[in-house]
């Protein structure tokens, strides 16, 4: 016969992981201090949000929840600002989702926590005008980055997934 | 059928042989011709579709790419309106990580009834320096290329197009006269190549 607080704490545990499971059943629930998206913005947005940063080495990512090599880098990203954000280097990120996933966006930020700006590419529009005033050379492939130097001009573009070395070259050289 | 297979395996193989342009056709060049297998196991030849239609329209697309997807209605009902009007429309799926199986339920899920081959190591992707999905090239019935870029500029919200490429150029077609903006700049997802 099984002691009787024993049996108490046993049912505790049991109501406590049914609970748990219930919770992940309803799917994830975005922490109250996750994350937010700083907004949506077009080429203007863009713009003005890099020169808010002027001065500064400022680093924009171009990504999207659905992009593997996207999501696979971010950490880098994430990493990159925490180690320079004393010596002059700001990311902005900027989520090329559809305005319809803006809860993947949500998720996405949730779950990585990033602590620089993410923004939403605006929906409508001509996209290739934004397409073309990051970079006429870009087509829209993620991820792209772009870095501009302290004198808010387009230093670096880079291409595709990213090692840390390669972002942390990227800007290493621009800050000497 | 067996040996109809083998030679396309042979044309395609000759057609490919020619080396890939570094930038692609220029507009009013030979575009280049190949040969593939539909996803419905049928042989399909640029260069006989060219001189049966008006002209033709490669479309490089993808299953997964969200870009392209934003496309697949317009794709879809442009075809169809435009296909009644002798233009041939030919969906190419030249990435590597979306095998025909894929190809064909996401044809079926779309609606696809225009032409659909699977472009097996992207090499008509690189014959025509294709880099995007999705793509458009417009080939004449003379073999010379009339348009390349995009379907239009606002792939989120179809109702508030104000620039339909593609629907342009090929009006412009019908009508006997020049492509008044031949080449736009293709956006959206990168061709996944092997």
């Amino acid at each position: 016969m099984r002691h009787p607080k024993s049996e108490t704490r046993s049912s505790k545990r049991r109501a406590a992981l049914i609970a748990a499971l219930l919770v992940l059943a309803a799917g994830p629930v975005l922490a109250a201090d996750a994350p937010k998206l700083a907004g949506d913005l077009d080429a203007k947005g863009l713009a003005d949000a890099v020169a808010r940063d002027h001065g500064k080495v400022v680093v924009v990512n171009f990504w999207a929840t659905w992009c593997v090599p996207c999501r696979e880098e971010f950490p880098d990203l994430i990493r990159l600002e925490k180690t320079y954000r004393d010596r002059g280097v700001a990311v902005l990120g900027v989520s090329i989702d559809f305005a319809k996933d803006l809860s993947k966006v949500e998720k996405f930020l949730a779950a990585n926590r990033p602590e620089f700006p993410n923004y939403i590419k605006r929906a409508g529009g001509d996209d290739q005008d934004f397409i073309d005033s990051v970079d006429p050379k870009w087509g829209g492939e993620l991820p792209f980055t772009v870095v501009y130097a302290r004198d808010g001009k387009k230093a670096r573009v880079l291409s595709g997934k990213q090692s840390y070395a390669s972002f942390e070259k990227a800007v290493t050289e621009l800050l000497r | 059928m067996k040996a109809s297979r083998a030679l396309s395996s042979l044309l395609l193989t000759a057609a490919l042989a020619a080396p890939a342009l570094a930038d692609g056709p220029a507009i009013g060049a030979p575009a280049p011709t190949f040969q593939l297998t539909t996803i419905e196991g049928k042989s399909f030849s640029l260069a006989d579709a060219e001189k049966a239609n008006k002209a033709v329209v490669l479309m490089f697309i993808a299953t997964k790419c969200p870009v392209s997807n934003a496309y697949n209605d317009r794709m879809r009902d442009i075809a169809n309106e435009y296909g009644k009007k002798g233009i041939l429309f030919v969906g190419i799926n030249s990435n590597n990580t979306e095998p025909e199986s894929e190809v064909k339920s996401h044809a079926k899920e779309h609606g696809f009834a225009f032409t659909l081959v699977k472009d097996p190591g992207n090499k008509v992707a690189d014959l025509y320096n294709a880099q995007h999905t999705p793509e458009i090239f417009i080939v004449g019935p003379d073999g010379k290329l009339l348009y390349h870029g995009r379907i239009d500029e606002n792939q989120q919200e179809p109702a508030k197009v104000s620039s339909p490429d593609l629907k342009n150029a090929l009006n412009e077609i019908l009508a006997g006269q020049p492509i008044a903006k031949a080449e736009t700049k293709a956006f959206g997802c990168s061709i996944k190549r092997v």
